[in-house]
């Protein structure tokens, strides 16, 4: 729920980064996080376990400056990506204003991707939201992999039911930046539409 | 709930009485800080000794903590835990749920009690429920603030500086 705090003349944006375990959600942080100017970001804040890998969120606010009088702020959150921590997610999808969806190419990872955009569906819904309606991004990751791994672009859409929903998607290599901001631009986008 | 009526927006009149509120709430418990957060963890106001620096990610874990304590709640079949209460050495906090939307959260020293602190934040949560009442009244004033010029500067500033 996007907060418009008149008086102060500020308005601030929750951004979510969902998907299923290692597909790249605290990667693509990082990298924008690496190349966004001082000015405009705070830091980068991770809890994560001692293998590094999310426990609670990654969190970066992200500072846009004065858009018409009004401060901008967005700030980016990950969920924990492994199946055990589902209500964890819950907890850091509350009050999210869109989401980006991450989805790991890999040609084994399709039933985890499906299982967690499913899922994302039904958390989406729980907020008394309307998940067609909801600003979503869908981000193909990892289309660096090796081509017996590489799942297609058109088999990640049929297994993800992407073709129905008007959903922006954008094909990404989070370690090397490719699609990252791409992905940043169109989900703040969505999101400034729906405010 | 339609998505074009999920902003919040909180009016100069109603902040300056929240303000008023959170200010006096750390005067007359002694706290060091009061904070009034979203349950998004955007931070809507903040009352206090010195220029905290790290109120945004003060605000992200602490909404996010309350979060975590709701799920932990349903699934011990309690409708929600409204508030809760974290002991330090030197520092204590004390966070209290205002009708499912925001979190207000007092941070005090061993000078102040809890009990005080506890009395004193359901003073504060029953003045604060009726100004968020009011705000959410407020979705005419959205379209003042966020007409079409604004949505088209806001995309110009993306564009600008999410590039690659």
């Amino acid at each position: 729920m996007a907060l418009i705090n008149v008086a102060a003349r500020e308005i601030h944006c929750k951004i979510v980064y969902y998907g299923p375990g290692m597909c790249g959600k605290t990667t693509n942080l990082q990298y924008i996080h690496s190349q966004v100017p001082k000015d405009v970001k705070g830091d980068l804040l991770s809890i994560a376990t001692e293998t590094e890998r999310t426990l609670f969120f990654d969190f970066l606010p992200l500072d846009l400056g004065k858009v018409r009088g009004f401060q901008t702020r967005f700030h980016l959150y990950t969920v924990p990506g492994q199946v055990l921590y589902e209500r964890t997610r819950v907890a850091v999808l509350n009050g999210s204003d869109g989401v980006v969806f991450v989805a790991d190419s890999n040609k084994n990872k399709m039933q985890e991707n499906v299982n967690s955009l499913k899922e994302l569906a039904q958390n989406v819904t729980r907020q008394n939201k309307k998940f067609a309606e909801f600003p979503i991004v869908i981000q193909y990751n990892k289309r660096d992999l090796p081509r017996e791994v590489l799942a297609s672009v058109q088999t990640m859409d049929h297994f993800l039911g992407v073709t129905k929903m008007s959903w922006p998607r954008v094909e990404a290599v989070a370690t090397t930046g490719t699609g990252v901001f791409e992905t940043l631009r169109a989900i703040s986008r969505a999101v400034i539409s729906k405010l | 709930m339609d998505p074009q009526l999920t902003s919040i927006i909180v009016p100069t009149e109603e902040l300056g009485q929240i303000e008023e509120c959170l200010v006096r709430l750390v005067e007359d418990t002694g706290s060091d800080y009061a904070l009034l957060l979203d349950k998004s963890g955007q931070v809507i106001c903040s009352k206090g000794d010195g220029d905290r620096q790290d109120i945004t990610a003060l605000g992200a874990l602490i909404a996010g903590v309350f979060a975590s304590s709701r799920e932990v709640a349903k699934l011990l079949r309690e409708r929600d835990f409204r508030a809760s209460f974290q002991q330090g050495v030197r520092e204590n906090i004390f966070i209290a749920l205002i009708e499912e939307q925001w979190i207000l959260c007092i941070i005090f020293n061993k000078g102040t009690h809890i009990g005080l602190v506890k009395v004193l934040t359901k003073k504060a949560t029953d003045e604060l429920a009726s100004v968020l009442e009011r705000v959410r009244q407020q979705h005419k004033a959205r379209d003042e603030v966020l007409g079409s010029s604004f949505r088209t500067s806001m995309e110009d500033t993306i564009d600008l500086l999410f590039r690659d």
